[in-house]
């Protein structure tokens, strides 16, 4: 996840924040508000969502091309990985700000059932990746008829 | 450098009004002689969605990311949050504004700002008398 600070609508101090941001940017040329995490820093940030018959997986990959990317399922074990291109040149120019993350990377995510990686469907759209993956039969939940007893 | 998206570029006539709530885009910016460039990163935003003005030097990128709706079902992990991007930026003034090139593609802004003319070297010929 390349660089959030979050603005929220509500918060008394977010003009005086931004002002403050702004003068450290004409003064430092450096945005603090707008630096990567780095303590707790996982790329792609990923958000998954589980219905009866699917896991689907969201991973924003801005800048990433289809043939940047790789993405595996092994049993229940999903894998992304891939390459962030270089996008400043790395000679003749003058550098005013670095932001963005480049290079390899590789996450691996453990689903929590079995499922059909035959069926895995990923498509890349606008920098978001979005992976489909199929719930294997007996993950799915199987509503068991309750009989009286006689 | 693949080819880009081409994205109009406004001329605000109103003032300019800051959303209430919003993500700082990760932005490269790096100059040549010739320009100056801004990667700026924002995933889920297309053409349609992208505003970018320029007044009085100020560069200000706004970005509103389409068809990224929640998805059914019950939420396992969340690590990123959908939101408006916004930008502002201070230009010196060697820049030919009114020149800018915009585009996006998978959610990346590229801006490219070429030097305005008088400030680019220009090479005197010299004549023999």
């Amino acid at each position: 996840m390349a660089i959030r600070a979050w603005v929220p609508a509500a918060e008394p101090f977010a003009l005086l924040q931004r002002e403050m941001n702004r003068v450290f940017d004409a003064v430092f040329g450096k945005h603090f508000g707008a630096g990567r995490a780095r303590s707790a820093y996982v790329y792609p940030a990923t958000n998954i969502h589980e219905t009866e018959d699917v896991y689907l997986v969201e991973c924003e990959v801005p800048g990433l091309e289809m043939d940047d990317l790789e993405v595996y399922v092994t049993g229940d074990l999903l894998t992304l990985s891939g390459a962030r291109p270089e996008t400043v040149p790395s000679d003749g120019v003058t550098l005013h700000r670095q932001e963005r993350d480049t290079g390899r990377f590789s996450r691996a995510i453990t689903l929590a059932g079995p499922v059909l990686g035959d069926k895995t469907e990923a498509t890349l759209a606008n920098g978001i990746l979005t992976v489909r993956v199929p719930k294997a039969e007996e993950a799915k939940p199987k509503r068991i008829q309750v009989k009286a007893e006689k | 450098m693949k080819d880009p998206i081409d994205v109009a570029v406004e001329r605000p006539r109103e003032p300019r009004e800051t959303p209430e709530s919003y993500f700082v885009p990760a932005t490269d910016v790096y100059e040549t002689a010739e320009e100056l460039t801004l990667v700026a990163e924002m995933p889920g935003v297309r053409p349609e969605g992208l505003t970018v003005t320029v007044e009085d030097n100020v560069l200000v990128i706004h970005g509103k990311p389409e068809g990224r709706d929640e998805p059914a079902g019950d939420l396992l992990l969340k690590e990123f949050e959908v939101g408006e991007f916004y930008r502002a930026f201070q230009l010196p003034a060697d820049y030919d504004t009114e020149k800018i090139g915009a585009g996006i593609r998978q959610g990346v802004l590229t801006l490219r700002l070429p030097k305005s003319d008088r400030l680019k070297p220009r090479r005197i010929e010299v004549k023999v008398e």
